[in-house]
C-alpha cells in the first residue's frame, strides 16, 4: 500500500515537471500581446480559421506600421476545438500564464460565453466576434461585440425580413416558420415569430428539425407546402441550408418571399455547390460587393485575404466573417492608439462612447454592446447564371435590398418570378 | 478498521486539506481550471469503471449521466439557486435514479447489446433536453457563478476544491468498493455472470448497485458543470469526448483496481490539457485513440497490470 502511494506521489510530481517544462517562457516586454480563444477544428473549424487569417493580415498590417504605440503585436491564440468547455481554461492560461495585454473572444456564442465572466473578473475590454446577445446576462460594459445584428439582436435579426414583406401588394398574410434545433436558428426564429406577430402576419407552420442529423429535408418541407404560406422563413446551418434549398426546388415550393435566417448561403463553396438554385432567396448578409458597401480599407483587406485563402484552402471570397474578423481588432487597435493606451478602462470608454471607422463601416456601439442600430442587411440572390466562384466576386449578384440606405438594386417579388 | 483502510482514509483526508491549502497558497487560475477538468476525469474514469471495469457492463453513456447531473443543477438554479452541496447531492440522486431505472430496463441486456442502450440512453435524453426550454433547449443557457465564496479568493479556486475532494471520494468509494464482498461479487459477474449466480452471488442486486453507484457519482460529476462553463447547451453537456475519455481513462490505468482509472485519468488528463495549449488539437483525439489502441493490443490490463507483469518477472528473475 505504502509503495502504491509513494508511486502515486511520483506520478503527480513527473507531470508538475512535465506541466511546468510545457509552460512557454516570458515573451519580450516590448510586445502587445492580444489572446484569445479560436475554434480551428471542430464543427466551426473552417470559419475559424478564415476569421484567424483575417486577424493575422490585420497584425501585419498594423506591425507594418510600427504596431501600436511603438509595440509589436502578437497574437497569441489557443484552438478551443468548438468546445466551450475548453474556453476557461484557455483565457485562464492566456492570462495567467501568458499574460496577454487583451483579449478577444473566439467565434460564435456558445464560445464566447464562457469567456465573458473571466474578462468581467479582470475588467478587460472584450471584444466579441459573431455572439448573438452573448452579454445579455451579464450586462458587461466593457463588452462589444462586431456582428451588426443590432440592440435587440434577437428580433433585429429578421426585421428586414419582416419591413420588406409588409410593404408588398397585395400584402402577404401567412408565415412558415422553420427552425434547427440549435443555439442560433432557434433565437433568430425566436425572433421571426415576434416579428411576424408585431408586422401581423398569421403563423401557419412553425416546428424545428432535429440538428445535426437531419439530412433528407422533403418531408419537411412537403408539410410546409401543405400549409401553402405566403412567408416562409428559415433558420438553418450551412448542411441544412442546402438541404431545403435543394428540397424546396426538388417538391416546386414556391411561397412568395424565402430564406431569412440561413446560415451558409453566404460561403462560396455553398454559393458554388447551389449556382442557379439561390435565385430569388432572400437571405441575412453581412458585406456583399456591391457598390453601397465599399467601406475604407475593405478592398485592400479582401485582396491580401484572397490571396493567401486558396493556400489554405479556406472560403475564397471571404465576404461573410473574415471583415468583421479584422474590424473587432483593428477598432481594438485604433482605440489603444486613439487613447495612447493599453489601459482596459480608459480603451473601453473610448470604444462605447465613439464611432469607429472599420472595414466593416462605421460602427457605434449600444448600452448591451451589441451595435446601436441594426446593420443587418437583406440580400436578395439575383441572376446567378453558372457555379462558377467568378459569378459570385461580381457585383449585382447578392443585391441589398434592405436597408434602404445600402439598397444596390431592385427587390424582385414574388419569389418564384426571381427564381 | 484494518491497517489498511484507516491508511487509506488518511492519505484522503490528507489529499483533500492539501487541496484546500493549495487554493490558499497558488493564484494561477489557470492551473486551477486545467486541474478541475483533470480532476473531473478522475471521477467519471472511477465511476464507469464501477460498473464497466468491475461489473463488466461496458457503459457508453457516461454522457448521459453526467449532462443529467448538469442539467439538474441548471433546473435548480433557475429555481432557487441553491448552494452547491444541494446541487451535488440532487445532481448525484437524479444520475444515481436514471442508473437505477437503466439497471432494471436493460436487465436482460450484456455485452454489446447493454452498451448500445446506453449510447440510445445518452441520444434520447439529449433530445428530451434540447426541447425543454426551461433550461435553455437547444439554444443552451448562460448561468452566472456566485460572485464571492467563503473561505476561498474566488469561485475558481473553491470548485476546483470541490472537484479535488469529489475526486478523493469516488476513488474511496471505489476501493471501499473493490475491498468488500460487493467487490468480489461484482468480480464474479465479470467473470462468469451464470457461475457467479450458480454460486449464489446475487447478481441482479450487485448489477442494480452498480449501475446506481457509477451514475449517481457522475451525476455528481456533472452538477459543477454549468459553473464551470458559465454557458449549458446540450451538445457540450452530452459530448462524446465524456464517453470516449472514461472509457479509454479506465482502459489505460487498467480496469480490475481502483488505481488504474485515477492513473489512467491523470494521465490523459493531464496530457490533453497540456495538448490543448501547446500542440494542435487534431493531437487531443489521436494522444487518446492511440494510447488506446497501443493498450488494448499490447497492455490489455492498463497501466497497473502492465507494472504489475513487469514487477512479478523482476520478482521472478531475483528468485
Amino acid at each position: 500500500m505504502g509503495r502504491i502511494i509513494r508511486h502515486v506521489i511520483l506520478g503527480f510530481a513527473l507531470l508538475l515537471a512535465v506541466s511546468i517544462a510545457f509552460t512557454p517562457a516570458a515573451h519580450a516586454a516590448k510586445e502587445v500581446k492580444i489572446g484569445f480563444s479560436m475554434a480551428l477544428t471542430g464543427p466551426l473549424g473552417p470559419a475559424g480559421k478564415a476569421a484567424l487569417l483575417a486577424m493575422q493580415i490585420w497584425r501585419d498590417d498594423v506591425n507594418a506600421k510600427g504596431g501600436l504605440l511603438g509595440r509589436k503585436v502578437k497574437l497569441v491564440y489557443y484552438d478551443d476545438q468548438t468546445k466551450p468547455a475548453n474556453v476557461p481554461g484557455i483565457y485562464a492560461k492566456l492570462l495567467d500564464v501568458d499574460k496577454v495585454d487583451f483579449i478577444v473572444s473566439g467565434y460564435g456564442t456558445n464560445l464566447i460565453v464562457p469567456a465573458l465572466p473571466i474578462a468581467m473578473e479582470r475588467g478587460m475590454v472584450f471584444m466579441g466576434l459573431f455572439g448573438l446577445d452573448a452579454n445579455a446576462k451579464f450586462k458587461y460594459n466593457n463588452y462589444f461585440q462586431i456582428m451588426p445584428a443590432g440592440p435587440d439582436p434577437i428580433v433585429d435579426w429578421s426585421r428586414g425580413f419582416f419591413e420588406l414583406a409588409a410593404k408588398q401588394k397585395p400584402r402577404p398574410k401567412t408565415i412558415a416558420l422553420l427552425s434547427a434545433d440549435a443555439e442560433f436558428a432557434r433565437n433568430a426564429v425566436a425572433g421571426a415569430r415576434r416579428n411576424a406577430k408585431k408586422f401581423g402576419f398569421k403563423i401557419v407552420y412553425d416546428k424545428r428539425y432535429p440538428f445535426p442529423g437531419t439530412t433528407d429535408f422533403t418531408p419537411i418541407l412537403r408539410a410546409v407546402k401543405a400549409a401553402n404560406p405566403d412567408l416562409f422563413y428559415v433558420g438553418s446551418y450551412p448542411g441544412g441550408s442546402v438541404g431545403i434549398v435543394k428540397a424546396a426546388h426538388e417538391i416546386k415550393l414556391e411561397p412568395k418571399l424565402f430564406g431569412g435566417g440561413m446560415v451558409g448561403l453566404q460561403y462560396t463553396a455553398i454559393q458554388m455547390n447551389l449556382g442557379k438554385l439561390l435565385n430569388g432567396i432572400t437571405d441575412y448578409w453581412f458585406w456583399a460587393p456591391e457598390k453601397t458597401l465599399k467601406f475604407p480599407g475593405i478592398e485592400a483587406f479582401l485582396a491580401k485575404y484572397q490571396k493567401e485563402a486558396p493556400k489554405q484552402k479556406l472560403d475564397p471570397l471571404g465576404y461573410y466573417l473574415p471583415p468583421f474578423a479584422y474590424a473587432y481588432v483593428q477598432l481594438l487597435g485604433n482605440a489603444i492608439e486613439a487613447t495612447k493606451s493599453f489601459d482596459q478602462a480608459k480603451v473601453g470608454a473610448y470604444i462605447r462612447n465613439n464611432t469607429h471607422s472599420t472595414v466593416v463601416g462605421d460602427v457605434k456601439f449600444g448600452k448591451n454592446g451589441e451595435w446601436a442600430t441594426s446593420r443587418t442587411f437583406q440580400v436578395q440572390l439575383q441572376n446567378i447564371e453558372s457555379n462558377k466562384m467568378s459569378e459570385f466576386s461580381k457585383a449585382g449578384k447578392m443585391v441589398v435590398v434592405y436597408p434602404e440606405e445600402f439598397k444596390s438594386g431592385n427587390f424582385i417579388y414574388p419569389y418564384a418570378k426571381g427564381k | 478498521m484494518s491497517k489498511e483502510r484507516k491508511l487509506f482514509l488518511i492519505v484522503a483526508a490528507v489529499l483533500i486539506v492539501g487541496s484546500f491549502l493549495i487554493t490558499t497558497q497558488m493564484e494561477n487560475r489557470f492551473y486551477y481550471k486545467a486541474a478541475y477538468v483533470v480532476l473531473q476525469y478522475v471521477v467519471l474514469a472511477t465511476a464507469w469503471n464501477i460498473l464497466g471495469g468491475y461489473t463488466g457492463y461496458v457503459n457508453f453513456g457516461t454522457a448521459a449521466f453526467f449532462a443529467m447531473g448538469a442539467y439538474t443543477a441548471v433546473a435548480l438554479i433557475k429555481t432557487w439557486k441553491p448552494p452547491l452541496y444541494v446541487l451535488l447531492v440532487t445532481g448525484g440522486l437524479v444520475s444515481g435514479l436514471l442508473g437505477l431505472g437503466i439497471g432494471y430496463l436493460t436487465l436482460r441486456l450484456k455485452g454489446v447489446f447493454f452498451s448500445i442502450a446506453t449510447l440510445a440512453l445518452a441520444v434520447v435524453l439529449q433530445m428530451i433536453i434540447s426541447n425543454w426550454s426551461y433550461v435553455g433547449g437547444g439554444a443552451g443557457t448562460a448561468i452566472l457563478k456566485p460572485r464571492s465564496v467563503p473561505l476561498f479568493s474566488n469561485y475558481d479556486e473553491f470548485l476546483f476544491f470541490v472537484m479535488a475532494a469529489l475526486a478523493v471520494v469516488s476513488v474511496a468509494v471505489a476501493w471501499l468498493i473493490e475491498k468488500s464482498w460487493i467487490g468480489r461479487g461484482m468480480a464474479a459477474i465479470r467473470d462468469n455472470e451464470e457461475a457467479a449466480e450458480c454460486m449464489g452471488v446475487p447478481i441482479l442486486k450487485l448489477k442494480l448497485f452498480a449501475t446506481t453507484v457509477s451514475g449517481a457519482l457522475m451525476g455528481i460529476a456533472g452538477a459543477p458543470f454549468s459553473y464551470f462553463v458559465v454557458y449549458i447547451e446540450p451538445t457540450s453537456a452530452f459530448h462524446l469526448d465524456y464517453a470516449v475519455n472514461s472509457l479509454a481513462m479506465p482502459m489505460i490505468g487498467g480496469t480490475t483496481t481502483w488505481l488504474g482509472p485515477l492513473v489512467g485519468a491523470v494521465l490523459v488528463g493531464t496530457a490533453q490539457q497540456i495538448a490543448t495549449v501547446t500542440l494542435s488539437s487534431e493531437m487531443n483525439l489521436l494522444i487518446v485513440g492511440s494510447l488506446l489502441v497501443g493498450f488494448v493490443v499490447f497492455a490489455p490490463d492498463g497501466l497497473v497490470g502492465l507494472f504489475g507483469k513487469i514487477r512479478a518477472r523482476l520478482a521472478g528473475r531475483e528468485a
